[in-house]
C-alpha cells in the first residue's frame, strides 16, 4: 500500500521534476543562448507551458491540493480499504493455516485409524483362536460328559438286568420251594400210613410237651 | 365312656368270680355268677352280659391249649401237654383236640395268641421260606 502511495506520489511529482528539468534545461540554453547569442529554437517547454496556462503557482497549489486530498484520501479510503485487505488477508492465512493443520489432523487419523484397524485385526484373530479353542475345549467336554453319561446308563441298565435276574431267581426259588412243599406234602399224606402218622404225632406232642422244660 | 369303663371293670370282676380255686374257669362257676346276675336285674344287664361273655371268652382261651393233630392223640399224651403249659404259663390250661388233616402229621398247639408248630407241614413251610 506504501508502495502504492510512493508511485503517486512520483506520479505527483514527476511532471514537476520534468518542469524543473526544463527549466534548467531553457536556463542553460538561456546561458548557451547567451553565450552563443540569442538561439533561435530554445524555450519550447517553456513556451508549451505558456500556452497551457502552466505557472508556478498554480502548480504549486494544485500540488498542495494534491497533498491534501491524498492524504484524505490515504485517510479515509486507503487506510480502510488497507485495513480490510490486510484482514483479508490474515483471513486466508488463517484459512491457508486450518487447512494446514486439518491436513496434519486427517493425516493423524489415518494414522491413527490404521493402527486401529491393525489392533483389530490382531484382537479378532485373538477372539478367534480363543473361541477355536474354547470349543475344541467345550467338544471335549461334551464328550467326556457323554460318555459318562453313556456309562452310567449301561452301569443302570447291568443293575436292573442285575436285579431282573435276582428277582426271577427269587421267583424261581420260591415257585420251587413251593412246589417241593406242596408235593411233599402230597407224597407225604399219601405214602404215610396212619401208624406212622400217629406215631410222629406222639413224638410232636412230647416235643411240644417237653419244649417249656 | 365312664359307663363303659364301670361295665368293663365289672365284667372283669365277674370273670374273676368265675374262676375256681384253682383260677380255672369252670361251669359251675359260671352258673353262680349268671345267677346272681339275674337277682341283681343290673340296669345295663344286657351289656353287663355281653362285655363279660367276651371277656370270659378270651379267659377260657387262654386256659385252653387247642391241640390240632391229623389224628388222634393219646390221652397220656395231652397231659403232658396240659402240665407243660400249665407250668409255662403258671395258670390252669386245658387242652382240646382239633383234627387238622392238612398238618400230614404231627401237632400244633395254640393257647391264646401263642402258635407251637410240630407238625409235618408247618416244618415244610419253614423249609420253604427259609428257601426263599
Amino acid at each position: 500500500m506504501k508502495a502504492l502511495f510512493i508511485t503517486l506520489l512520483f506520479a505527483l511529482f514527476l511532471p514537476l521534476g520534468l518542469y524543473s528539468a526544463e527549466d534548467l534545461h531553457v536556463v542553460s540554453l538561456d546561458a548557451a543562448d547567451a553565450v552563443a547569442g540569442h538561439a533561435e529554437d530554445g524555450g519550447v517547454i517553456s513556451e508549451l507551458a505558456g500556452n497551457f496556462g502552466i505557472t508556478w503557482p498554480t502548480l504549486i497549489a494544485q500540488m498542495v491540493n494534491f497533498c491534501i486530498v491524498a492524504i484524505v484520501l490515504y485517510k479515509f479510503a486507503v487506510k480502510p480499504i488497507v485495513a480490510t485487505l490486510d484482514e483479508r488477508q490474515q483471513k486466508i492465512a488463517d484459512g491457508l493455516q486450518y487447512a494446514e493443520e486439518m491436513k496434519a489432523q486427517l493425516a493423524a487419523a489415518e494414522r491413527e485409524r490404521a493402527e486401529k484397524i491393525k489392533e483389530a485385526a490382531v484382537d479378532a484373530q485373538r477372539i478367534l483362536n480363543e473361541s477355536r479353542e474354547q470349543s475344541k475345549e467345550m467338544i471335549e467336554q461334551k464328550t467326556q460328559e457323554a460318555a459318562a453319561q453313556a456309562e452310567a446308563i449301561i452301569r443302570k441298565a447291568s443293575e436292573a438286568t442285575e436285579q431282573e435276574r435276582k428277582k426271577m431267581l427269587t421267583e424261581v426259588r420260591q415257585e420251587v420251594a413251593r412246589l417241593v412243599v406242596a408235593t411233599s406234602s402230597k407224597v407225604l399224606s399219601r405214602d404215610l400210613s396212619d401208624t406212622e402218622k400217629s406215631t410222629f404225632s406222639e413224638s410232636a406232642a412230647k416235643e411240644l410237651a417237653s419244649a417249656g422244660n | 365312656m365312664k359307663r363303659d369303663k364301670k361295665i368293663t371293670q365289672l365284667a372283669k370282676k365277674l370273670v374273676e368270680l368265675s374262676k375256681d380255686d384253682n383260677g380255672a374257669v369252670t361251669e359251675a362257676k359260671v352258673s353262680e355268677v349268671l345267677a346272681g346276675l339275674k337277682q341283681v336285674k343290673h340296669r345295663h344287664h344286657l351289656t353287663v352280659l355281653k362285655s363279660y361273655l367276651g371277656y370270659l371268652r378270651r379267659e377260657v382261651a387262654l386256659q385252653t391249649a387247642v391241640v390240632a393233630t391229623p389224628s388222634a392223640l393219646s390221652d397220656a399224651a395231652l397231659k403232658e401237654i396240659e402240665a407243660n403249659y400249665t407250668k409255662l404259663y403258671g395258670r390252669p390250661i386245658s387242652a382240646v383236640t382239633n383234627q387238622d388233616t392238612s398238618l400230614i402229621a404231627g401237632v400244633r398247639v395254640r393257647v391264646g395268641d401263642d402258635v407251637y408248630d410240630a407238625s409235618v407241614s408247618g416244618r415244610l413251610q419253614c423249609l420253604a421260606e427259609n428257601v426263599h
